[in-house]
């Protein structure tokens, strides 16, 4: 893999990115300039249970270091052992997505931080206020908060910042697929090299898995209906989507993500647009085999199964997106590109972030042995 | 209602805001800004649910002008273009698509028009299939031919499975008159065509050597002698397969006794023209006729080179990743005012609308329409 | 032309003026016939193309012009010349076999272009390239290479022939060199005779 710029701190305190050769700089909003204090401050609150409401909750439960930075089940489980209608994402390389969540509804990654915690069946909080008091009443955070923002004041702003520069960081590249792609013709196996053909070609994954060099993330971040949410009844569906007419706010679309029957919704919770029902957010493959189960409700438990929900050509439904169809793969292509998958699962964190440090803090914060990652 | 485009994700939140001013707005607003904007997720449960798929329920009955109150509706499904290649075929199952899209109607259309086209070489195989697929339409099924159906044998089979291609029947008030507008002068008799040589010749859209198509002096003479017994106000929808104006020769977008036949419907004060063939939304109005294009369910064309109807809001570009993209179905709601509403049920798309007020408003609609697609979209070219 | 050159070809061009005749006794060598002066009268200078010829207005047929006035018919004859009719290759002008070759070759290809972009035959399931691009609209050939939605990648006018083949027409791709590829090509470039290029362009 081709040097880029390495983590460096420069004079200004600004963070910049180690990427592979010509891989686009991700979008940062102007208003959270990456630096290190808040990427420092950020893991720390990322591991902290004591966000959520009965304190058993933290952004690393559901986005485990231990499990590709997923949670290894079928959708997520919050306080008081509830659970949501999602699979949780992995946080991998979220810092390059167009917008976070299987719906989209929330543009950048300081938005989607907020949501969480106020979910009733995630962190359980009341209010974004609670959640600032817990912060705040935590004196081991005012150092943290005034080295990243000049003030020892918690806002909730902050803390989505906070969090959301650390994530920024995830973006390891150094999977087998990343040496191969910097000139190493070893690194991944024929049948591998063979996948990634038949990705691109035969079993049309790239149009919307989207790879190329500027963006090597496996998503063109749209969202389509492939089917997976249509085993139900579709007209119940549209039934449910106008009992909801009106109910437009962040909130309400949070939780109605989490609503067994609406979630299927996908897509037009946020934009109520008929063609939308059904439609889920491309998820990107860095790391796939790391994060079963798949799907936006986590129902297909293996690669094998996906390849054999794509193979058949989705779930027919009214609005099955018209890129599927029946793909007729042979079992030794199916093969060839579940290779290719595998090829994609990073080895360690590369020079962005110390992925075995983040696992120790998880086994150890789980465990109880912490509360929260130490100050440094 | 012209095409919703929503706006990309960064800018989502003025989006919202403008969409809570829009919903404050809602009850000063004239019929014609309420049905440009997007299917909003209105809130008034009275509001028409326009946009929303149809395979379910739609609320109806919007507060407005009488004037312009829908009376009746009816769904088209047009250029299947049959071919005899397995069940799994893609023509095949989008005209499948329609017609259960169509029985999710909910209320139901008074009829279903088939556009023509139904077969690709008019053989009888392809001609059963497609019959076998509109008799699954449970709302009865109103016939009309197109060169494909035709010209592998000149019709006999299409008179044999689906009666005279040219006819007219009264519905509601409305007088609808079904032609046969494919037809061209002979040019395959001399040089001894065989009959498949014949379709194929036909079939082909960029021809160089193709004959236009025309509605021809028999029929014109059928339709005058038809519409003497007709009242000069009652309303009029005509359907036919070519456009009944010209748009573009090469493509045989075009008949070539358009003027003559506009003549003979030139007296009456609302004249409807529903034509297929060309695959693609097209609005235009000559006089006292408006004209509406269909889809087609199995390919989209693109728009010609030259002679686009102005009042045509073109649809955006199709992507062939997506197998049914650019082609779908539609409905014709008929106005009290005896003109009609049109709708293009795009598979993959938001539905597009072309309203009465739309059309008579001019121009300047489709200024509008093309103002509010803003950022980067693929047109089609030309 | 330079100073040097313009004076060997005054010396030329006054050899030839007065050694016509013996050209002509001489035979084999093509011959330049030149033209009758324009004004009846003068003088009429050849160029050595074969071709071009200027009449010297106010100098007699045999006599000498002096070097000043020569260095201007010089001038005005290299002005009138017919640069383009000078043909590449050898110097030789391409023969007319040659160029009935190089037509009917072109359009052999081109037709046979035209021919596959109306088959079924191509793709699997019946669907030809002309139904969604009659006449090759829409096909934009003059905008490759350019980033191509459907493959996510920078893609060139063939490769997008190919996914077209792979994908709504579902049938086998053409590989690398193959005629059937190159006429395809041919008769889409040909329908674009003209429009500039505009690679990148969406």
């Amino acid at each position: 893999m081709q040097k880029g710029k390495s983590l460096l701190v420069s004079m200004m305190g600004a963070v910049v990115l180690h990427l592979p050769q010509g891989v686009l700089e991700p979008e940062i909003p102007k208003q959270n300039p990456l630096t290190p204090a808040k990427v420092e401050l950020g893991r720390r609150l990322y591991f902290d249970k004591r966000l959520s409401a009965d304190g058993t909750v933290s952004c690393a439960t559901c986005h485990d270091p231990l499990k590709g930075f997923a949670d290894g089940r079928p959708v997520a489980v919050g306080i008081k052992n509830q659970a949501g209608a999602r699979n949780s994402p992995t946080a991998l390389y979220t810092g390059f997505n167009e917008v976070q969540f299987w719906d989209g509804r929330a543009p950048t990654l300081e938005e989607q931080a907020k949501q969480p915690l106020v979910n009733p069946v995630e962190m359980g909080q009341p209010s974004h206020a609670v959640v600032v008091k817990a912060v705040a009443v935590l004196p081991e955070y005012g150092d943290g908060f005034n080295a990243a923002f000049g003030a020892r004041d918690v806002t909730i702003e902050r803390i989505a910042d906070a969090i959301a520069s650390f994530e920024r960081t995830l973006a390891p590249f150094t999977s087998p697929f990343d040496r191969f792609l910097g000139g190493d013709k070893q690194a991944i196996s024929e049948s591998a090299q063979r996948g990634f053909a038949l990705f691109q070609g035969k079993a049309r994954c790239v149009t919307c898995h989207e790879f190329n060099a500027s963006f090597p993330y496996f998503t063109d971040n749209k969202f389509h209906n492939i089917g997976v949410a249509m085993k139900g009844n579709f007209e119940e569906l549209a039934r449910q989507a106008q009992s909801v007419a009106g109910k437009g706010a962040v909130t309400q679309q949070s939780e109605l993500a989490h609503k067994p029957g609406f979630e299927a919704l996908g897509r037009w919770i946020v934009t109520r647009q008929p063609k939308d029902i059904g439609a889920f957010k491309t998820s990107g493959l860095r790391d796939i085999a790391l994060t079963a189960p798949y799907m936006h409700d986590g129902s297909q438990k293996t690669l094998e199964e996906v390849m054999d929900f794509y193979n058949k050509g989705g779930e027919p439904n009214p609005n099955l997106d018209g890129g599927i169809r029946p793909l007729n793969l042979t079992k030794e292509e199916i093969a060839d590109v579940i290779a290719f998958l595998q090829s994609l699962s990073d080895d360690n964190g590369g020079t962005n972030f110390d992925w075995e440090q983040l696992k120790e803090l998880s086994r150890k914060t789980r465990a109880g042995e912490i509360v929260a990652a130490p100050a440094p | 209602m012209a095409r919703y485009v929503l706006p990309k994700e960064r800018e989502r939140q003025e989006y919202e805001a403008e969409r809570e001013r829009w919903l404050q707005k809602l009850p000063q607003m004239s019929r014609r800004d309420f049905f440009r904007t997007a299917a909003q997720a209105a809130a008034a449960a009275t509001v028409a649910w326009k946009g929303f798929p149809p395979h379910s329920f739609q609320l109806i009955n919007v507060a407005e002008a009488k004037q312009a109150a829908p009376k009746f509706t009816i769904a088209y499904i047009s250029d299947s273009h049959i071919l005899d290649k397995g069940m799994n075929h893609r023509f095949i199952r989008a005209c499948q698509k329609a017609a259960q899209d169509v029985n999710a109607l909910d209320p139901q259309p008074d009829f279903v028009l088939f556009g023509g086209d139904l077969a690709q070489l008019g053989k009888p195989e392809e001609l059963t299939i497609g019959q076998g697929i509109l008799k699954t339409v449970k709302a009865p099924v109103r016939m009309m031919v197109g060169e494909h159906d035709w010209y592998l044998d000149m019709g006999e089979k299409w008179r044999e499975m689906f009666g005279e291609p040219t006819y007219s029947f009264d519905h509601k008030g409305v007088h609808f008159v079904v032609l046969n507008s494919v037809i061209v002068s002979d040019y395959w008799t001399e040089p001894k065509m065989t009959p498949i040589q014949r379709m194929l010749a036909m079939a082909q859209l960029d021809n160089p050597n193709g004959r236009p198509f025309t509605v021809g002096e028999a029929q014109r003479e059928w339709l005058k002698k038809d519409l003497a017994k007709v009242d000069k106000k009652t309303p009029i929808i005509v359907f036919s397969h070519s456009p009944l104006y010209k748009y573009y020769r090469p493509w045989n977008f075009w008949t070539d006794d358009a003027e003559q036949v506009q003549q003979i419907l030139a007296p009456f004060s609302t004249v409807t023209v529903i034509h297929a063939h060309t695959h693609q939304p097209l609005t235009n109005r000559i006089k006292n006729i408006t004209f509406h294009g269909v889809l087609s369910t199995a390919w989209p064309w693109p728009y010609a080179p030259k002679g686009l109807p102005p009042l045509t809001v073109q649809m955006v570009r199709a992507d062939p990743f997506n197998q049914f993209d650019g082609c779908g179905w539609g409905t014709v709601t008929a106005l009290e005012n005896g003109q009609v509403n049109k709708r293009y049920n795009l598979w993959d798309r938001n539905p597009l609308d072309v309203t009465w007020d739309d059309v008579s408003g001019g121009k300047k609609w489709v200024e509008q329409a093309d103002a509010q697609l803003k950022g980067n979209v693929s047109w089609p070219s030309y | 032309m330079t100073q040097w050159a313009r004076s060997v070809m005054i010396i030329m061009m006054l050899a030839l003026g007065g050694s016509l005749a013996a050209l002509a006794a001489g035979g084999d060598a093509p011959r330049h016939q030149l033209p009758a002066p324009a004004d009846g009268k003068s003088k009429v200078v050849g160029l050595c193309d074969g071709k071009t010829s200027v009449t010297v207005t106010g100098v007699a047929p045999g006599e000498t012009m002096d070097p000043t006035k020569a260095r201007a018919v010089a001038s005005e004859l290299m002005d009138k010349y017919d640069a383009t009719l000078q043909v590449a290759h050898g110097g030789a002008e391409h023969t007319s076999r040659e160029m009935k070759v190089w037509e009917a070759e072109t359009k052999r290809v081109i037709d046979d272009g035209y021919k596959l972009f109306h088959s079924p035959e191509i793709g699997t399931n019946g669907i030809s390239c002309d139904m969604c691009h009659p006449d090759a609209s829409n096909t934009h050939p003059e905008t490759y290479p350019k980033f191509q939605t459907q493959l996510k990648k920078v893609a060139l006018l063939r490769d997008m022939i190919n996914w077209c083949i792979e994908n709504p027409l579902e049938g086998p791709k053409l590989a690398d060199g193959d005629d059937k590829m190159k006429a395809l090509e041919a008769f889409i470039l040909s329908t674009r005779k003209g429009v500039p290029l505009d690679p990148g362009k969406h």
